[in-house]
């Protein structure tokens, strides 16, 4: 357990965000976690701080259907920074999936190469268990 | 008696022109063309034009040619070929390009014309009937595309955040944590009835006839200053509201209510949240048959660039805030049901004021 991770979460629900982040904290992981109800605002604080948390990889926990500024614009307006930035950082978007979801929309957020999986809501504990050990060899 | 039926006739011949004037004018209005430029002049300033006849020969441009032009830029006129039978080519070429809706055989018989005319008038009143059920079909078809979009993020979203926030209650042990995801529980569960509370309102909007009554503003907002001032000293927000009634106004109840109470709910919704001065200002005058409503604030303010965009069904412009997307559609539905008219102006982080104008009914 000597790797740590830093996760940002992008949630226009706060209900959302509390939720994912004591699901975080009770990974046993030493994690540093900040929550965003804007991806705007998100975006801002990245574009301030492109260095993430130093050498701890950066995990971006997207919701996709958010008012104002989407988790696809998110992705787009984020592919624009360096490539030195980009690589601080992993994308998982974590959303509602349904068949009223254009399935088209789950394509084409597979075809950002910074989007590394997604994850379903309602997040539970084996959901994220399964993700750590995920993410953990891919860094 | 209805309005007389406009007809184009475009010939070549001034004579022709005006023989099917004189004969036709007592029961139809007739316009005329000698040539295809001008035709196409009138019918852009005439859209209301039903029936056009056309002879095949003219210098120029061809009868064929000209309906083949105006099938595209006019397609509800009805087109009638005049033509002799020497010109049978041309009869069968624009009868398979799809461009005539008849032909009549010159010389002509005025009883010919008139049933050519009876029979395009029903066809070009059954065209525009479809067209316009079609443009209606088509925003009801957008409009539940919408729905089902917003329906899988505004019901479905926090029904996901509550069940997510149920697993995770097996794993709290602190008490405090459990009342603030309990609170935040709460939120969201309000906010997924005001939601079905509003696509009622919507509902009940696109489906609802009107009820004209006498309005008494002062009645009107007496009951919503109720909800409001509690609101207000929660908030810290000072409320003010001015009522200067003059004369009878008639309307609907229901839809002005929910103008109201949409406009005052944001008002105090989209408050700039560190402020110390925060206020809202309703005025309303109603005089000579017009009821003038401000709603101002000391808000956030709308983003230049949103400002067309928030009377859109589900847009939202700010991601701070609890919103539907249903609020401001409805108060644009409820004023086109009223006749009235909204205009706003806005200044980011100094606030937004909206006027309503209503005419008495």
């Amino acid at each position: 357990m000597d790797i740590n991770f830093s996760f940002i979460v992008i949630d226009d629900s706060e209900l959302d965000c509390f939720v994912t982040r004591k699901f975080l904290e009770r990974t046993n992981e030493s994690l540093i976690i900040s929550t965003f109800q804007s991806a705007q605002h998100a975006l801002e604080t990245i574009r301030e701080n492109p260095a993430g948390d130093n050498s701890i990889p950066t995990i971006i926990l997207l919701d996709l259907q958010m008012p104002f500024m989407n988790g696809f614009e998110f992705v787009e307006e984020f592919e624009k920074l360096s490539a030195e930035v980009q690589k601080n950082y992993m994308i998982i978007i974590l959303t509602i999936l349904s068949s009223v979801n254009n399935p088209g929309d789950i394509y084409r957020i597979y075809n950002f190469g910074t989007v590394k999986s997604i994850i379903e809501k309602p997040l539970n504990k084996e959901k994220l268990i399964s993700l750590l050990n995920y993410i953990r060899p891919a860094i | 008696m209805s309005e007389k039926i406009k007809i184009l006739y475009v010939d070549d011949e001034p004579e022709n022109l005006v023989g099917f004037k004189a004969s036709l004018r007592l029961d139809y209005q007739i316009l005329t063309a000698t040539n295809v430029p001008l035709a196409i002049s009138i019918l852009n300033d005439h859209p209301e034009i039903r029936v056009v006849f056309c002879d095949q020969r003219m210098p120029g441009k061809s009868g064929v040619d000209f309906f083949e032009e105006i099938r595209i830029s006019h397609p509800l006129a009805v087109r009638i070929m005049l033509t002799a039978y020497t010109d049978v080519d041309s009869i069968i070429d624009a009868i398979n390009k799809g461009n005539i809706f008849r032909f009549v055989k010159k010389p002509w018989i005025e009883a010919d014309i008139i049933w050519a005319i009876a029979e395009a008038n029903k066809f070009y009143l059954a065209n525009s009937m479809l067209s316009i059920k079609n443009d209606e079909l088509q925003k009801a078809y957008n409009e539940l595309n919408k729905f089902a979009y917003s329906v899988s993020h505004d019901i479905r979203g926090p029904l996901s955040g509550l069940l997510g926030a149920m697993n995770l209650a097996s794993d709290i042990d602190d008490i405090d944590e459990m009342k603030e995801m309990l609170s935040l529980m709460e939120k969201s569960v309000k906010k997924l009835d005001t939601y079905v509370l509003s696509m009622h309102d919507y509902y009940s909007l696109q489906r609802g006839e009107l009820k004209i009554t006498e309005i008494d503003f002062n009645k009107v907002i007496e009951e919503l200053k109720a909800i409001y001032t509690v609101l207000s000293r929660i908030n810290k927000v000072k409320l003010e509201i001015s009522i200067h009634q003059d004369g009878i106004f008639r309307s609907d109840y229901a839809p002005l209510r929910l103008i109201f109470n949409n406009l005052l709910s944001n008002a105090f919704k989209y408050q700039e949240r560190n402020s110390t001065n925060k206020s809202v200002e309703m005025i309303v005058e109603v005089q000579n048959g017009v009821a003038t409503i401000y709603v101002k604030d000391t808000g956030i303010g709308i983003l230049g660039s949103h400002v067309g965009e928030i009377f859109n069904l589900f847009y939202r412009s700010n991601s701070l805030e609890v919103g539907s997307g249903f609020g401001l559609y409805n108060v644009k539905s409820a004023l086109s049901k009223l006749n009235g008219q909204i205009e706003v102006q806005s200044v980011l982080h100094q606030g937004t004021t909206f006027k309503v104008t209503i005419p008495s009914i």
